[in-house]
């Protein structure tokens, strides 16, 4: 087995239907959306927010699939000198955690009526995952990305409580304490392995804020009623984020939007 | 009420642990490194096995049981140092050169098509034998003096029987043709001749038999003095 593994390769059975990001990016139709159906916040009383809940409900499912194999590929891809037995060990804890979500995600998106293929899969979070120089990787995944996941998470949890669904906010929450969990991770690895390197430490924070602009892209994550997913202070605040820095991240969804 | 000033056994009735055991604290420690080495080497198969198989359930499988393995090391490591192994780096290695290579060709399928072969490997030739040399440590170590390792080694056989028996469940599920069934016992064979040259998870004595160059001699020794 290689020690490095492309996004292009990653196994699927015949359910799964691949689109490119840029495409998704690019797609023109984007811009032609009718008011019922644009981005924004995402109230139960709105048009499609069924059709938009199932198929974000879709996007954590891929998404867990590949938090899963992106922690798996953590724990393979790096020599013992590369990567401390300690980070293996929360990588292989992480790989559980995600394996669980998949799970979980699975018979969330069957309760909400959408099934395994209804919307592509673009690679995005696992390319993420892809990155040679493990503390990159770490801050890339588990603060960039799992911080994404705690504020999708949040969104999803405060839908299903305004749309009556507990089954979808009891699973949500359980789901947040795990990315919450997984953050916090992250952090504390980029501090351990670049205490002595602040060069390298730059360089992983500047790789987690294009991470985190790519993942803003057209105003899906900020804190105005335009945003889709709303970006979850208080929940970011217990994963070890300060205010500085989610001041960043929501000046960054700012600028993703122009 | 019961006398308290009268004397009571150090041990209850029921309570058969004896002195000594087999393993002196060194060899304890050997096998302890031994089995650090083969749980980390088979949770890092799996956690990259996880995007190179197409079945979800297989995927969740594995990332599952990627975490129940480097628990298993993470619980050697710590048993090292008890074992006044200060250097714990020291021990943590293959026993002999024929585990490395069963390493390498366990860990060598990658392609989507060969979900079969990696488990195999997995839980018809590697599960089995660790289970075997667990069951045995527990058997022959003492079970007062060796109490910390036989706890941890409860532990981790409760995960490895019951990782074994789903993995299994796995591999009948998805070994459904003549073909199929060839090419699970054509893997099967390939990777037990290289664990039979291993010797099993800690090498030769991995069972309690002795390592071929050392019994005869220890014998005659005894014999001699006696």
């Amino acid at each position: 087995m290689r020690k490095s593994f492309p996004a292009e390769d990653l196994a699927r059975d015949g359910r799964f239907r691949r689109a490119r990001m840029e495409d998704r990016f690019e797609d023109p139709r984007n811009d032609l959306a009718p008011a019922g159906r644009r981005g924004g916040k995402l109230p139960p009383d709105r048009p499609d927010a069924a059709h938009a809940a199932r198929q974000m409900m879709h996007g954590i499912f891929v998404g867990e699939i590949q938090a899963l194999e992106g922690a798996g590929r953590t724990v393979w891809d790096f020599d013992d000198d590369e990567a401390p037995f300690a980070l293996k060990l929360d990588m292989a804890r992480q790989c559980w955690d995600e394996a669980r979500h998949t799970e979980i995600s699975v018979k969330l998106g069957e309760w909400m009526g959408t099934e395994i293929g209804e919307f592509a899969e673009t690679t995005f979070l696992y390319q993420a995952a892809c990155n040679p120089d493990p503390v990159l990787r770490l801050t890339g995944v588990n603060r960039a990305l799992e911080g994404l996941a705690i504020d999708v998470f949040n969104t999803m949890r405060e839908f299903g409580q305004a749309s009556g669904d507990p089954v979808l906010s009891f699973c949500e929450d359980w789901m947040l304490a795990d990315e919450v969990t997984h953050v916090k991770m992250g952090s504390d690895w980029l501090r351990r392995l670049t205490e002595h390197d602040p060069e390298r430490r730059q360089r992983a924070l500047e790789f987690q804020r294009v991470v985190d602009k790519l993942f803003s892209f057209r105003g899906f994550r900020g804190e105005t009623d335009e945003n889709p997913i709303q970006l979850a202070r208080t929940f970011r605040r217990m994963a070890g984020f300060d205010d500085t820095e989610i001041d960043e991240i929501a000046a960054v969804s700012e600028e993703a939007v122009s | 009420m019961a006398d308290p000033s009268a004397p009571r056994s150090p041990f209850a009735p029921w309570d058969r642990r004896e002195l000594p055991g087999l393993f002196t604290v060194e060899e304890s420690a050997r096998r302890v490194g031994h089995y650090a080495w083969i749980e980390m080497r088979l949770f890092e198969a799996l956690g990259g096995w996880v995007a190179t198989v197409p079945e979800l359930d297989v995927k969740t499988t594995l990332g599952r049981h990627c975490y129940h393995h480097a628990w298993h090391a993470e619980l050697w490591h710590k048993r090292l140092p008890e074992l006044r192994e200060m250097r714990p780096e020291r021990l943590i290695k293959a026993p002999n050169a024929d585990l490395e290579a069963f390493v390498a060709a366990l860990t060598e399928p990658e392609a989507p098509e060969l979900t079969i072969e990696k488990l195999v490997g997995v839980f018809r030739v590697l599960l089995p034998r660790k289970i075997a040399a667990y069951t045995y440590h527990l058997a022959a170590t003492s079970r007062i003096t060796d109490a910390p390792t036989i706890r941890s080694l409860g532990f981790i056989l409760d995960d490895e029987t019951t990782d074994w028996r789903e993995g299994e469940m796995v591999l009948q599920a998805l070994i459904r043709t003549d073909d199929e069934v060839a090419r699970a016992a054509r893997r099967q064979v390939e990777l037990e001749g290289f664990m039979v040259q291993a010797g099993g998870i800690a090498g030769p004595g991995s069972l309690g038999e002795s390592p071929p160059s050392e019994s005869p001699s220890t014998e005659s020794t005894v014999g001699a003095a006696s």
